[in-house]
């Protein structure tokens, strides 16, 4: 019995760090229409925004969190203009950015490599590191953090897309791009907003991620399983996203705990198509029948 | 549009063409007075950070060579190309190596499939190879036949799995192990492998064998699942990086078992990384981190690139120095007559005593170093050599 | 330059055309994008080598069968994931290629992750070129035939297409099984030519080089194609001296190439005779139809 609790709070973790990807990567699609696989290299570079501002600049915690947000913002803002812009101005089909996320991922990573270095880079011990017991469960404080700072961010997301005027913009491009800009709606500026926010996102959970896994160039490649997460919930819902990392964070721990780790992925893999295969759209996925 | 692409692709070629160029001149004059030995391993990818170390290395031994006069009167140029680990890249780069470069020998590969699928090359080509970490047996014998060209002077999967299980079993007295292993990593795969039979042949019990998966970060789940069963030890053989995540992991669930590891964790990056959870913890090594002659090498590295070398610089230096020893009793610059040296090596490296078996291309009896984590440091337990 | 490290990369340039001819197939003439490809190339790759050497088949006979083993994997997951959409298909066929990947790693009869060392080397520049002079005539020929303009309707006009009577799930099977077969074919070759097999070898990151090939290419044309895996397996070597800067450069032409050109190098037309001689300004008879009657 303990054994299972404790599996479950592990899925819950590993959801949570899921989620936190999913959801910056759930919004841009949302309004793009395509996977930004920039986004894990964005999420890369806010854990070391993150670890230098602590190491080097000596900032206090949560200054150097923010502003590991904010620069992750100003980077997927930029990637933003330089890889997406283009193709956007010419409306090509969403092959194009694909192609171009994985290029501008690739430049991220590789660059990383060839200036700062492939070195393993720790964070200090911000949080102690003596885990919550409780009748033999154990909790991470850095875990429940996580947790924390996950939901709040969420929670505020969910405030600035329900209700901003900004957020409603948002909102209107995502259901119907060409409507909303007749209806006087920027949609350049949107765009812009919502790459800002998945990249502050990024920031932040890169930072949390540095903190938890320590930092390195290839931090990033988690996020496929995030891809896969916010399919499992629905692409472009962000309670989906949220929904289905928990979900693939909990079967991923039951599959290793109770059936054979060795096969985790093939198990989780036949989840996500059987859940394609009765749902299309995946748990919550807006039902948007592409232009056929 | 297309002007751009155009004037784009352009400048690419030219930049390639110049730095190819560059690249040649910064070589010198060719056949001259230098001579160029060839490295290949990873620069970029997951295993970056060994690579380059690999080549620092090397970089840091041919410039003090050449500052003392060079090897047989000539000047040691490396010329190293990146594989991003991947076996493809590495014959790519070793075809470059041995016919546009004309390298006499090869160091590295850094990856045991690299160093597999290089074999045919060399042998065409008939230009040595020394790897520094391929650990699998089949790098330099196949189907019981040794390869002529191939080369190594790190020991092998099952001697690192058998010294590992026998200290555990024997010295230890643990009757009751859990390995952990990553299941898409070749290195970590036999290393599980060979540990298990040993250990079960002696005797103990394998109370569970779980997998992760290269690039995973979280271990909980297996963990927990291994935690259930109580081991007295948990084999962990992988990366430090993956090995300090599930120290830290498994003591944040409560796990007090001793935990061992291979050659893959010994780096200062573990003990900044892990801290306590790897208190208490053994692993087998190729060196003892104290002997002076290591000091001495550490000392050198982090002068010259203000880091501390991971343990491929160690093995690194040591096939930079077989090959120098083969290259003055061969008193020639010929590859094949390079082999033919390579196989009668007995010299003492940093990482102990390489002497290449005939039959195996392998250093043959070299112990390996048992390392204890105790307060926050390396300590060296004992030489420790499987004898049957 | 010297020709024995010119000749593998040549070799390796054209195991990577039969890939991408494949892949061309599925994404440039039906529209779908897959990231699991290099999993399909594994499945190849692996009974390619396992009938040749196991149970002793001619090496051509075991390379196509090992295509045709992958093609048949493909109709069972064609099955199921061909009616997905677009970003849909996409993330379910990379997880079928990490799932291929995972299985092969732990598959001891094949190595496992530690790989299969010792495979004879068969293939040379001779053999590869056989097979991708068979590969393009074959998609030529498909792909001037009905099936292969029904294909096309699928691509450009889904709806109109189904409208018309085209039957478009089928099509599609069609399509990624023509592909499968010959990512397959290009894996077995593979492994003949690196003498050694590892699952790693088959990871995202070639599904992904394969796909900017064919953008790079142009979607919906051969010779485009080709010319993309020419050059994208050529660029890597080229940039060599950059040592950790290659990639840097790699990742920022891939960028540049969809902002400057995003129909690709030949944006869906083909090089003819006739087309090389319009540009070169000699007179032919009708020039403008010889450039767009193509594809």
């Amino acid at each position: 019995m303990n054994q299972i609790l404790q599996q479950l709070i592990n899925g819950f973790s590993i959801g949570s760090v899921y989620a936190l990807m999913a959801v910056g990567y759930s919004l841009v699609y949302s309004i793009m229409n395509f996977s930004n696989f920039a986004h894990g290299g964005v999420i890369m570079l806010g854990a070391y925004f993150g670890f230098f501002f602590i190491t080097l600049f000596k900032m206090p915690f949560w200054v150097a969190f923010i502003g590991a947000g904010i620069c992750s913002m100003l980077v997927a803002v930029l990637v933003e203009r330089m890889a997406y812009k283009p193709l956007r101005a010419r409306n090509a089909p969403f092959l194009y950015f694909m192609i171009s996320a994985m290029g501008a991922s690739m430049f991220i990573e590789n660059f990383v490599i060839a200036t700062i270095g492939p070195t393993f880079r720790t964070y200090p011990q911000i949080f102690p590191a003596e885990p919550f017991s409780l009748g033999g469960i154990y909790v991470g404080r850095l875990d429940m953090m996580m947790f924390l700072i996950s939901a709040v961010s969420l929670i505020a997301l969910v405030y600035f897309i329900e209700c901003t005027k900004l957020g409603k913009a948002i909102q209107a491009t995502a259901f119907n791009p060409r409507a909303s800009a007749l209806m006087g709606i920027n949609t350049d500026s949107v765009i812009l907003t919502v790459f800002g926010l998945g990249g502050f996102l990024a920031g932040i959970a890169g930072v949390l991620f540095g903190m938890k896994y320590t930092v390195y160039p290839q931090i990033g490649f988690i996020t496929i399983k995030s891809f896969i997460a916010a399919v499992f919930g629905g692409l472009g819902s962000l309670p989906g996203a949220v929904i289905g990392s928990f979900i693939l964070g909990i079967v991923e721990t039951m599959v290793s705990g109770y059936i054979m780790s060795q096969y985790r992925d093939l198990i989780s893999f036949s989840l996500l198509i059987l859940i394609l295969v009765f749902k299309p759209m995946g748990l919550m996925g807006k039902s948007v029948e592409d232009k056929a | 549009m297309q002007k751009r692409l155009i004037i784009f692709l352009v400048l690419l070629l030219t930049a390639t063409v110049f730095a190819a160029g560059c690249s040649n001149q910064g070589q010198g004059p060719a056949g001259g007075d230098v001579v160029k030995i060839g490295w290949i391993g990873s620069l970029t990818g997951d295993t970056a950070v060994w690579g380059q170390s690999e080549l620092n290395t090397l970089e840091l031994l041919a410039g003090e060579l050449n500052a003392s006069g060079g090897l047989l009167g000539k000047k040691i140029h490396i010329v190293g190309y990146d594989t991003r680990g991947d076996a493809t890249e590495a014959v790519n780069a070793v075809k470059r190596l041995v016919s546009q470069d004309k390298v006499v020998a090869i160091i590295g590969p850094n990856a045991s499939s690299s160093a597999m699928a290089i074999s045919g090359t060399l042998e065409e080509m008939k230009v040595p190879d020394i790897a520094t970490v391929a650990t699998n047996p089949k790098v330099t014998v196949m189907d019981g036949k040794v390869k002529p060209f191939n080369f190594r002077v790190c020991f092998i999967d099952p001697y690192q799995g058998a010294v590992a299980a026998g200290y555990a079993f024997d010295v230890l007295g643990f009757r009751k192990a859990a390995v952990l292993y990553d299941v898409a990593d070749e290195y970590s795969q036999g290393l599980a492998e060979f540990f298990i039979k040993t250990f079960e042949e002696k005797g103990g019990q394998i109370v569970a064998k779980e997998a992760f998966k290269s690039g995973d970060t979280d271990f909980r789940p297996q963990l927990a699942k291994i935690k259930a069963t109580n081991p007295e030890v948990i084999f962990m053989p992988y990366y430090f990086k993956e090995a300090a995540l599930s120290a830290k992991q498994a003591r944040d669930l409560g796990i007090k078992s001793v935990l061992m590891g291979g050659d893959g964790w010994p780096s200062d990056t573990l003990l900044e990384m892990a801290g306590d959870a790897v208190e208490g913890s053994y692993f087998v090594n190729h060196l003892d981190f104290d002997d002076p002659e290591v000091q001495d090498f550490k000392q050198r590295y982090n002068a010259k690139y203000g880091k501390m070398p991971e343990l491929n610089g160690y093995l690194a230096h040591d096939a930079f120095m077989v090959l120098v020893d083969a290259v003055k009793r061969a008193n020639s610059f010929d590859p094949v007559a390079i082999r033919d040296a390579l196989e009668t090596v007995d010299i003492e490296g940093i990482t102990g005593k390489i002497k290449i078996g005939k039959d195996t291309h392998n250093p043959e009896g070299k112990e390996a170093a048992i390392i204890k984590i105790e307060g926050g440091k390396y300590k060296f337990q004992q030489k420790y050599a499987v004898t049957d | 330059m010297n020709w024995f490290y010119i000749e593998g990369v040549l070799i390796l340039a054209g195991i990577n055309i039969i890939a991408v001819l494949g892949l061309s197939l599925l994404t440039g003439f039906t529209g779908l994008f897959s990231f699991g490809h290099a999993g399909f190339m594994a499945i190849g790759a692996y009974s390619a080598v396992y009938f040749g050497e196991r149970m002793g088949l001619p090496f051509a006979v075991s390379v196509v069968a090992g295509g045709l083993v992958a093609g048949l994997v493909s109709l069972f997951i064609g099955r199921l994931t061909l009616k997905l959409k677009g970003d849909y298909f996409c993330i379910a066929t990379l997880g079928f290629g990490e799932a291929i990947r995972l299985v092969l790693d732990n598959v001891q009869v094949f190595g496992g992750a530690r790989g299969w060392p010792g495979i004879p080397l068969k293939v040379d520049l001779v053999t590869v070129t056989i097979f991708n002079i068979v590969g393009i005539l074959f998609l030529m020929f498909l792909i001037n035939s009905r099936h292969g303009r029904s294909m096309i309707a699928v691509r450009e006009e889904e709806l109109a297409a189904k409208v018309i009577g085209i039957d478009t799930y089928r099509y599609k099977v069609i399509s990624l099984f023509i592909s499968a077969v010959y990512a397959g074919i290009a894996g077995g070759l593979l492994g003949y030519y690196l003498t050694f097999l590892q699952p790693k070898l088959f990871g995202l990151q070639k599904s992904t080089e394969y796909t900017i090939m064919v953008i790079f290419g142009g979607i919906g044309s051969i010779s485009g194609s080709v010319l993309a895996a020419f050059i994208l397996t050529v660029l890597p070597e080229m940039l060599r001296s950059f040592a950790v800067w290659r990639f840097v450069i790699y990742g920022a032409a891939v960028i540049f190439i969809m902002i400057a050109r995003p129909q690709g190098l030949m944006g869906g037309k083909e090089i003819t005779l006739k087309g090389i001689a319009g540009i070169l300004g000699i007179p032919g008879r009708n020039r403008k139809t010889a450039r767009s009657g193509e594809v």
